[in-house]
């Protein structure tokens, strides 16, 4: 029994890293008003970059790097449709997920990247990996930089009233940009995380839907980062638990085990609506488009 | 006069001072009022043709010189009436999940669970199949009603928790696909393991069970069905009452409720159709396709789905046509893979060129823009 706890505990920070990372990178574009639907395609293109990068030779901090790159490139593509064209941000969204998706298992296929083992980020300490470490420190930052710098005010600020933010000579489509490549840059990580750290392997199906539970858990968390880190660890240890349970050879029908992230994520968002309070927590001016000329 | 114009007419064309404020242009963006029809169309073509480019273009980097894919079209689909039978078998289950798609988006709501609509509709078929549930001359029309069920419970929850708590749907179908895939795993490792094979897959459904062949090349019911459908929901969305108030309802909600529009009884109705169609859908290919359920038949419908709606404009007949162009792509994709060793993701990274050529067009709909002298 205390092994069983003790591989459960120990396996639960790998899995949270992940949704931790996509979840700030998300409150930090979702602060700036632009609904990020397309967590899951830019953790797509940061996992695949990590493997690229590992396959060919490169250590597992620059294969994060590069997963980090990934990410902020399919950043600007978004970045373009929505706070430069000003396209619906939901069909952006999902454009940008179908694409991202294609993209990968194109390049995979083509590469020859599938099924492939990779070295992977090693442990350093309590058996957790540099990245586990990073993620507080992460936290912090990105707190520091949304309410202690002139920078973050100016995000937020056109997050919740791009309108005033513009009359106040804030430049709300370079604020928009800016938010969603460097959030772009995060969920990627947590991409790179999952295949560099985690699975150590390639297939087209390694994010699984982990893109739209971070989404989630950033409603659950009224968009502050302590929280979703917090939501994070919830999921994190539901999602370790899985393989322990598997591993003890008790009679639960596995598939039933794996449907377990989706429906706690259901149950997530139920709880905060019910709760009721996401009105105000809520970046007042999300999924909205600012034209100056426009009168409403 | 532009200072160009200056310096090329002057003397002095190398020491030309610039001037102290440069001409600098800036756009401007303005809101159109109202949008032509002419524009519309030529804005949606001109953008459909900029993604046939790229789409091209894609292809020949991957080694398909445009001549090739010209004749990989032509001997693919269009070269005998058996390949543009098989094109049509591909296109029904395409129109009906682009209809189950476009019945929710037209109520503005963003239904992305088609997949997991389409697997509950297919269990729930499935499930008709192998208990043998009512005689057996209507067993296949209980089949399809059973998908239809099984598809509307699936929607049933996202429609509930966004008309009751305001719960984003888009993640709420989208995270339930997931739940369904993996009770179709259940399903199809677990009871439903064919017992013939062993395979993880339900075993064959009888001959009655199955959609009925119409006697002409080898089309099965499930075109007319498609076609059919499609028909019926152009006159409830073009010519009917329910149609019109619609209209009035995605055009403004507020307004359509203040003025008496059934605006939730409206939008529950266009969310379970949207449900009924999509379990429709998984019937459609279980029965009509593969004759039994596998474990991976809805794959890379959810996708298609959408782009058909979106490029059909939610408009029913718009699906049809654009969901036999997309069967079109998905054999010419299939064929090329087999002789060009091009990845079958290639379609799909297509598909996705032209949902977001046709989504960038918007702004020209949207927007005027204008280039002004800046201060």
């Amino acid at each position: 029994m205390s092994d069983f706890l003790l591989n459960w505990l120990i396996n639960i920070p790998g899995f949270a890293a992940p949704f931790a990372l996509a979840a700030l990178g998300l409150i930090i574009t979702e602060r700036a008003g632009v609904l990020n639907l397309g967590a899951e395609g830019f953790m797509l293109v940061g996992a695949l970059a990590g493997v690229g990068a590992m396959l060919n030779g490169s250590a597992p901090l620059l294969a994060l790097g590069g997963s980090v790159v990934a990410g902020m490139l399919l950043g600007l593509l978004f970045a373009v449709m929505v706070a430069s064209l000003r396209i619906n941000h939901v069909i952006s969204g999902l454009a940008l997920v179908f694409f991202a998706q294609a993209l990968v298992s194109f390049i995979a296929s083509a590469e020859r990247w599938n099924n492939k083992a990779i070295a992977g980020l090693e442990p350093v300490f309590l058996g957790q990996d540099v990245v586990i470490f990073a993620v507080p420190v992460l936290t912090l930052a990105v707190l520091w930089l949304l309410n202690k710098t002139r920078f973050g005010l100016s995000l937020r600020a056109v997050g919740e009233n791009p309108g005033a933010a513009d009359a106040a000579g804030i430049d709300v489509t370079a604020m928009r940009f800016a938010a969603i490549v460097i959030g772009a840059g995060l969920i990627g990580l947590a991409g790179g995380y999952l295949t560099v750290a985690v699975s150590r392997i390639w297939v087209d199906t390694v994010v699984g839907g982990r893109g739209w539970i971070a989404i989630a858990l950033v409603i659950f968390a009224r968009w502050h980062p302590w929280r979703a880190v917090l939501g994070a660890v919830l999921f994190g240890c539901i999602e370790a638990l899985i393989p322990r349970i598997a591993a003890t050879g008790a009679d639960v029908p596995r598939y039933f085990l794996q449907m377990t992230p989706y429906l706690a994520t259901l149950g997530v968002m139920i709880w905060a609506a019910l709760r009721g309070s996401d009105r105000w927590a809520q970046p007042a001016a999300l999924g909205q488009h600012h034209i100056r000329e426009e009168r409403d | 006069m532009s200072s160009t114009e200056l310096t090329d007419t002057g003397h002095e064309t190398v020491a030309a001072t610039p001037p102290a404020t440069r001409l600098r242009m800036v756009p401007l963006l303005e809101v159109r009022q109202s949008v032509s029809e002419r524009l519309r169309i030529g804005v949606y073509v001109i953008s459909l043709l900029v993604a046939a480019a790229l789409s091209v273009a894609l292809l020949a980097w991957s080694g398909v010189a445009p001549s090739d894919l010209g004749r990989e079209i032509a001997t693919t689909a269009f070269s005998s009436p058996r390949a543009l039978g098989s094109v049509l078998v591909r296109t029904a289950p395409l129109v009906i999940a682009g209809l189950a798609t476009a019945i929710a988006f037209r109520a503005n709501f963003w239904n992305i669970g088609l997949e997991g609509q389409m697997i509950l509709g297919a269990i729930f078929a499935s499930a008709v199949a192998i208990y043998d549930i009512g005689p057996e001359n209507g067993r296949v029309v209980t089949m399809a009603l059973a998908a239809c069920l099984g598809g509307m419970l699936w929607i049933a929850g996202p429609g509930l928790l966004k008309q009751r708590l305001g719960i984003n749907e888009v993640i709420t179908t989208l995270l339930l696909n997931y739940v369904a895939f993996n009770l179709l795993l259940h399903m199809v490792y677990g009871p439903w393991k064919d017992p013939v094979s062993a395979f993880p897959h339900t075993e064959q459904y009888e001959t009655f069970e199955r959609l009925p062949m119409l006697g002409w090349l080898n089309l099965n019911w499930a075109l007319p069905l498609a076609v059919g459908l499609a028909l019926i929901l152009w006159w409830i969305m073009s010519f009917s009452r329910v149609g019109y108030l619609l209209d009035l309802m995605s055009s403004n909600a507020r307004m359509a409720g203040a003025v008496g529009v059934p605006v939730a009884g409206l939008t529950v109705a266009a969310i379970l159709g949207s449900g009924a169609v999509g379990g429709l859908t998984g019937f459609a290919i279980s029965a009509g396709v593969e004759f039994r359920m596998t474990q991976d038949f809805f794959s890379g419908y959810l996708f298609s789905g959408v782009l058909i709606a979106f490029l059909g404009r939610n408009h029913p007949l718009g699906v049809v046509v654009v969901a036999f162009f997309m069967a079109v792509l998905l054999l010419v994709g299939q064929s090329l893979q087999v002789f060009f060793g091009v990845p079958f993701a290639l379609v799909q990274l297509i598909q996705a060129i032209f949902i977001t050529c046709v989504a960038a067009s918007e702004f020209f709909l949207t927007y005027r823009m204008h280039w002004r002298q800046a201060a």
